[in-house]
């Protein structure tokens, strides 16, 4: 339709832009600064701003529910242990591990799930002392399981092997299994701390 | 190395050339601050993308979640207000900036050839930006965008032929849920966002190809897009940004409270930049011609005509006539707009919905913040339980016909009539005001201002018929036996020796409901209905004369009693069972409808009872009083008045 209005060629252009540049070195450059400057900040902050709302669960920390007064909330001492459906008296003399199942309420984002099973340990009684692992193996996180027949511990996964007291017996978990903080109350109550840890490390780091 | 590095990266790339057609555009005349206009809706439009995807890493579209990630957004996550108001407010400037990009084309001949076809590539622009206007709005699942998309899915539907087809597929059926969601938010997030960056990309190679349309060119020397225009842009971008940003730090996105179909929400309104729309179809005579007619195929007529013009441009005074329709569009639009808010700002209905939204919104803010957080079911089920939020509606359905709360409905409304001569009046109520029933200043109202506390009882027809009829047997505020009782008190009670004892009196009735109260005046108050006397003056009857049940158990009497059982008196039980039937209090003289499990089941009992005895903890603002705005029975002389002019005499 109109042919002589089609642009004209590159060279033309900047040839324009940089005659008129090389005219007004000192106001151009204080242009170019102001322009580049206000790019910057127009473009910045709204990244900003988003980024730093990406990052919320860096410094949310941990989801936990507040304390309950509900007559069904999970019953908790100051240490934060859990009690347990087992007591001193009702687990094994002979030392064999019993697996159980942790209830707590669940926190997620905006939800709260009452009474959830968080996980499973293994608790067995030495003495008159109560030891209990968490299930997950500290290699890669599948579950640890008791092997009656050797009576020890292994994990199906990656073949990870535990003695019952909870020592690693080859080099496949990089440490033993974890322990959990329990307290035997004075009526014979049985209460543990659940707790996960990270995993494929030497050192036993709570999540 | 840097320099080797560029050179290669040009070699097998091109960019230089790129950066340079990018940048050294010539601006024949000089940059110009008119021509900002397109480079703020890239800017915003970049701004959306930005803030749109770091949403999207927290948002969760499903009828149980969005509200909720919304909410959790909105309160729980670091700077999420900050990102969500950026987003709601640049959403709003992108339609401003929309129009001032298509007036100014328009007004400066910018559409005309050789430009035409970007002049069509921008009007599709617009339509994108709208419709993620329009998709965005119902993301939030809140009753103000759940029920102004209702609207929007019901318009699509009167589209000829396909119309429910079109409407099924934007909904995902034919009921909104979670696939109305997750169908809008692919809209809104997927397909509408790459379909603008398409067309953007197009508008922008078209621009570059017919370069800038120079306004007086003549006027000064040439210059180039970098930096001279750079510069301007980014000024303007700046103070757009700055706008945006003031608006979401001190206005903030609001959130309403969670769609909820069954609760229907008066206040409904697109968002403002669709209100004159709304309001175009409310036109009487534009309504009458059908909603097809009012919402598509006028609008649609009026934007070909937009789409026309640069082809109108081709005959002489085409362009005046482009410019003086375009004027007479936007004065319609500004004007329509002005009106929907002038109205809605003026309609009593209107403002008490949306401060009842708001009422509810605080609410179920509070409620989510509590120990159990938010339900799986959703945070409706909160307001849904919750004796603060569903009592006053419950008020309102089964109670309000005859009863007030603090002179509204429960709900912040007056009830009106229109009278013969066409002017609404207000209602008078035919029963007691419930607002503070059960607190001491009722039931000091109760004992010595009888007559007063139940005067509204006279305005009803039963009432009337029975005083006419000169019957025996009714509850008389005026004549009755406890307006005698009380008139008496009153005179006793005025005594200024006798102030504590009238309050000992009212703690003890105030403490049968089982609520704490002050021991000590309890004591007092029962020794006197025991027939200990009072400090000044001991004439009195006993509450207990005939009230005999007054301190006992309540349990359900097999007859209604001579007197009203007031054995826990005010208690929930006392209300539900007085609710229930309240013929089992008050015998033959009862006017009140018995409220069986038919007109209110126990759920709903349990709640209205619980909000009248204040049974919630709530900071969020009630309802304001509108007891001013109620007018008073007409001053009756009672029987105590008519013994007191006796005896002067």
């Amino acid at each position: 339709m109109s042919e002589n209005e089609t642009p004209v060629t590159e060279a033309t252009s900047s040839e324009a832009a940089s005659t008129e540049a090389d005219g007004q070195p000192r106001r151009n450059f204080m242009v170019e600064f102001f322009a580049a400057a206000i790019g910057l900040i127009v473009g910045v902050v709204p990244a900003i701003t988003g980024g730093l709302f990406f990052l919320h669960p860096l410094f949310k920390g941990k989801d936990e529910a507040e304390a309950s007064t509900r007559p069904d909330a999970p019953v908790k001492d100051e240490d934060g242990r859990l009690k347990t459906t087992v007591r001193l008296e009702s687990l094994p003399d002979d030392g064999t591990p019993l697996q159980l199942k942790m209830v707590d309420d669940i926190v997620d984002a905006w939800n709260l799930f009452p009474n959830q099973e968080i996980g499973s340990i293994w608790i067995r009684k030495v003495g008159d002392q109560v030891i209990a692992f968490n299930t997950i193996c500290p290699h890669l996180g599948c579950a640890v399981e008791h092997r009656a027949s050797t009576g020890d511990f292994y994990c199906p996964c990656h073949l990870s092997s535990f003695t019952v007291d909870g020592e690693k017996q080859n080099e496949i978990p990089p440490r033993g299994m974890d322990t959990l903080d329990v307290a035997v109350k004075d009526d014979g109550s049985v209460w543990v701390k659940y707790e996960k840890f990270r995993g494929a490390i030497s050192e036993k780091v709570s999540i | 190395m840097m320099r080797a590095f560029l050179a290669w990266l040009d070699d097998r790339t091109g960019c230089n050339d790129l950066v340079k057609e990018a940048l050294y555009e010539r601006i024949p005349g000089g940059a110009r601050w008119r021509y900002v206009w397109g480079s703020t809706l890239i800017f915003t439009f970049s701004v959306q993308v930005i803030t749109g995807i770091f949403l999207w890493t927290a948002y969760s579209p499903s009828a149980q979640t969005a509200w909720e990630s919304v909410y959790f957004i909105q309160e729980k996550m670091f700077l999420g207000w900050l990102v969500r108001g950026i987003h709601h407010f640049t959403a709003q400037a992108m339609t401003v900036l929309l129009a001032i990009h298509l007036i100014q084309v328009i007004i400066d001949g910018a559409y005309k050839a050789p430009r035409e076809v970007n002049f069509w590539l921008g009007l599709i622009l617009m339509k994108i930006i709208l419709a993620l206007g329009l998709t965005g709005y119902l993301l939030p699942w809140d009753q103000k965008g759940y029920y102004a998309t209702k609207v929007t899915t019901n318009i699509m539907s009167v589209t000829p032929v396909v119309g429910p087809q079109v409407q099924q597929l934007a909904v995902g059926g034919t009921e909104y849920g979670h696939h109305t969601l997750t169908r809008f938010f692919a809209m809104h997030a997927g397909i509408l966002p790459g379909l603008l960056i398409g067309f953007l990309v197009l508008h922008i190679y078209v621009f570059r190809r017919h370069g800038i349309h120079a306004k007086a060119p003549e006027a000064a020397p040439e210059a180039s897009f970098w930096p001279d225009q750079v510069l301007k842009d980014g000024v303007a971008c700046l103070g757009v940004m700055a706008v945006i940003m003031l608006l979401a730090i001190f206005k903030g996105a609001e959130l309403n409270p969670p769609a909820n179909p069954a609760e229907s929400f008066e206040a409904a309104r697109p968002e403002w930049y669709f209100l004159f729309l709304f309001r175009f179809l409310k036109i009487k005579l534009i309504g009458s011609m059908g909603t097809a007619f009012g919402a598509l195929y006028i609008p649609g007529l009026l934007f070909g005509i937009l789409v026309a013009m640069p082809l109108i441009a081709k005959w002489k005074s085409g362009h005046k006539f482009n410019v003086a329709y375009m004027w007479v569009i936007m004065s319609g639009i500004v004007l329509l707009t002005g009106l929907a808010f002038y109205e809605d700002g003026t309609n009593e209905n209107h403002q008490a919905a949306l401060a009842e939204v708001h009422r509810d919104g605080a609410r179920v803010k509070e409620l989510a913040n509590g120990p159990m957080m938010i339900p799986v079911e959703g945070a409706g089920s909160l307001l849904a339980s919750d004796p603060f939020t569903r009592g006053p509606r419950i008020f309102a359905d089964k109670c309000a016909a005859c009863h007030r709360w603090n002179g509204h409905n429960g709900r912040g409304r007056l009830l009106k009539l229109v009278d013969k001569s066409g002017e609404s009046q207000i209602t008078m109520p035919v029963a007691t005001d419930l607002a503070n029933a059960s607190s001491r200043e009722w039931l000091r109202s109760v004992i010595v201002d009888y007559s007063n506390h139940f005067g509204h009882l006279t305005q009803s027809q039963w009432y009337k018929a029975a005083a006419e009829a000169g019957e025996e047997e009714y509850i008389d505020p005026i004549d009755g036996e406890m307006a005698t009782a009380s008139a008496d008190y009153k005179e006793l009670f005025a005594k200024s020796d006798n102030q504590t004892d009238l309050d000992a009196l009212v703690e003890y009735l105030y403490s049968l409901s089982g609520r704490p109260a002050d021991k000590a005046l309890v004591a007092r108050g029962e020794s006197i209905l025991n027939g200990e006397p009072l400090v000044s003056g001991n004439q009195m009857s006993s509450c207990l004369d005939c009230h005999d049940t007054i301190g006992s158990d309540y349990s359900s009497p097999e007859e209604a009693p001579d007197y009203p059982d007031l054995a826990e008196y005010m208690s929930k039980k006392w209300l539900k069972a007085f609710i229930r039937d309240p013929s089992k209090f008050y015998g033959d003289k009862n006017q009140m409808p018995a409220h069986n499990h038919d007109a209110i089941n126990d759920r709903d009992l349990d709640l209205l009872v619980r909000w009248m005895t204040g049974d919630y903890e709530t900071e969020v603002h009630d309802y304001p009083s509108r007891l001013a705005d109620i007018p008073k029975p007409p001053e009756v002389p009672t029987a105590a008045d008519e013994g007191e002019s006796t005896e002067a005499e």
